[in-house]
């Protein structure tokens, strides 16, 4: 019995446990002396050493079992494990009592149907449950390889965006600076024929850069890759024909991926507003809850806007597409709200 | 004039530099982030910078704050931000900043127009206004879908004459735009400050700055 502490869960010493050893060994020593002191006859002191030792194997167990923090399984282990005790005190009874016919066997059979009995019943529960654990397991390990794989690539637009700004658009502006100082000379020495050639080549080269400007755009606005959600939320409600109020309480910002989305849902959103209810009131507000971003676009129009429209369709691919979900709520009379929230990722 | 031009890419820096000194322009020093511009500032007394919105260290609007710190530390410094995209917060900022001196947001290809940008670079040194049409035509575009009832009463012309104000252009020069005489534009002006119900302004900056305003405020 005194190996028993060194099977806890835990090594840390127990007062409680420690008093309880050095109680029953005192007891034990002190029945031992008045059993010599009363002749040392038939050794019936046994009987209460191995009292003292049912109630330390009680208290260990207990104590095993409180310590174990709850996992699957605690139950049906503790169960076991009480079984295989009560046998072992059969025994030890047994042989205390002179160990004639092995009769703890009957108690033992029946021990042993019971384990069986227990192990069948978790094991039929128990397969199907690690099934849908899996699952589970699965659906969170594609989860975040998604939102990785999504986070990559707005990261690597949003680079693809700086590259171009600083290295196809310089080279770009830097030519029409030329052609523009060659079209100056052309001008002074009268060459009208080369001067609209280069003057069409200038135009191009603005056209190029035009272009790509609108590209750059379509990835990130600057003003929110430059300034994040609040700014460009609010200057989205500035540039929006519709009374626009903007309120905002973030923590910090969101990985860039999702900020894109939240950018969009609010344009998209203001658009849509001032298209349909137009001098309708707007208000956007952007909240942090629970790990999730929510972005709120409401109207106090007449409602009664279709949720199945190809702009809010677009949004909402965008948005399931990290795994957060786009609701429009637009009852007549109530305006329209739209509403998307987004997990913040990281 | 006595000009600053703050570029972190030496290729545009060196282009605009030669063709500011084509025209007589005197460059008085060049920087490649906003601590230089500031430096500058403090040290030279420059009449104008010329500002890169993207700057080093997180190239994102170092260049505009840095422009209107500047303003602070130096409020007769006119300020000439160019840009790779039309932001119209940023020209808001820039507008609303301290300083007495003129201003102006224009997109970087703009330089290539070699007269344009020199009339905006005079313009702007001479305490005036220059905005990229970009900006303007993005605040009158987005009046246009609020359908707004005073700029509807604007004729097609007026409505030219209106952007070209706005870009920050006097009289002369939109009658030179347009191809039509002075008193035709005066008519205009008078006529699309009254269908705004504009105080009529004196000068320039603030001309602009009423018409800004207006498209702002009812924005």
């Amino acid at each position: 019995m005194s190996a028993e502490p060194a099977a806890l869960p835990t090594h840390e010493p127990d007062a409680a446990f420690g008093l309880h050893v050095a109680l029953s060994a005192v007891v034990g020593a002190a029945v031992t002396v008045v059993w010599a002191a009363a002749g040392a006859g038939d050794f019936w002191a046994r009987w209460v050493w191995f009292g003292l030792a049912v109630l330390l194997a009680v208290h260990a167990l207990v104590r095993r079992v409180v310590l174990t923090p709850p996992r699957p399984g605690k139950a049906y282990r503790t169960a076991l494990t009480v079984l295989a005790a009560m046998s072992v005190v059969d025994a030890a009874i047994w042989l205390l009592s002179g160990a004639g016919a092995f009769w703890p066997l009957w108690p033992m059979i029946g021990y042993g149907v019971l384990a069986a009995t227990l192990s069948a019943v978790v094991y039929r529960h128990r397969l199907p449950g690690s099934g849908a654990r899996e699952l589970v397991e699965r659906v969170d390990e594609l989860t975040r390889t998604r939102t990785g794989a999504l986070d990559v690539q707005a990261r690597q637009l949003r680079r693809i965006e700086r590259d171009l700004h600083d290295g196809a658009q310089v080279r770009l502006v830097a030519l029409t600076m030329q052609l523009g100082r060659a079209e100056a000379r052309l001008e002074d020495a009268g060459d009208e024929l080369t001067l609209a050639l280069v003057r069409g080549a200038r135009d191009e080269a603005s056209a190029a850069i035009g272009e790509l400007r609108d590209l750059a755009r379509g990835i990130a606005p600057p003003v929110l890759a430059d300034r994040g959600l609040e700014a460009a939320a609010e200057a989205l409600g500035r540039r929006s024909a519709s009374p626009v109020e903007v309120d905002v309480v973030l923590a910090g910002r969101p990985a860039p991926v999702v900020e894109s989305a939240a950018y969009f849902v609010i344009a998209e959103s203001l658009t849509n507003a001032s298209k349909h209810v137009p001098g309708a009131q707007v208000r956007v507000t952007l909240r942090d809850e629970d790990g999730m971003l929510v972005v709120l676009v409401a109207d106090d129009g007449p409602g009664g806007a279709d949720p199945g429209g190809s702009g809010l369709t677009g949004l909402r691919h965008r948005v399931e597409a990290l795994d957060g979900r786009l609701t429009v709520h637009s009852g007549p009379g109530l305006g329209t709200t739209v509403r998307a929230e987004l997990p913040c990722g990281s | 004039m006595r000009v600053v031009i703050v570029e972190d890419h030496a290729l545009l820096r060196e282009g605009i530099v030669a063709l500011l000194r084509e025209h007589d322009v005197d460059v008085v020093a060049q920087a490649e982030d906003p601590e230089g511009l500031l430096r500058v500032v403090r040290g030279h007394r420059p009449d104008l910078a010329i500002v890169d919105v993207r700057l080093p260290p997180t190239f994102t609007d170092e260049g505009l704050r840095a422009a209107i710190q500047a303003r602070m530390i130096h409020p007769p410094l006119a300020v000439l931000v160019l840009s790779q995209y039309v932001e119209p917060v940023y020209t808001a900022e820039l507008l609303s900043s301290a300083g007495t001196g003129g201003i102006g947001y224009m997109l970087k290809e703009r330089v290539g127009d070699v007269r344009a940008f020199m009339d905006a670079v005079h313009r702007v040194a001479g305490g005036g206004t220059a905005l990229d049409r970009e900006v303007v035509a993005e605040l009158v575009r987005d009046r246009d879908a609020a359908e707004d009832a005073a700029l509807e009463r604007l004729t097609p012309r007026e409505r030219e004459v209106l952007t070209l104000m706005a870009e920050g252009r006097t009289n002369a020069a939109i009658a030179k735009v347009l191809v039509v005489t002075g008193g035709a534009v005066e008519k205009h002006v008078t006529s699309i400050f009254q269908k705004l119900g504009l105080p009529v302004a004196e000068g320039d900056h603030r001309r602009v700055l009423a018409v800004l305003a207006y498209l702002r405020a009812t924005g």
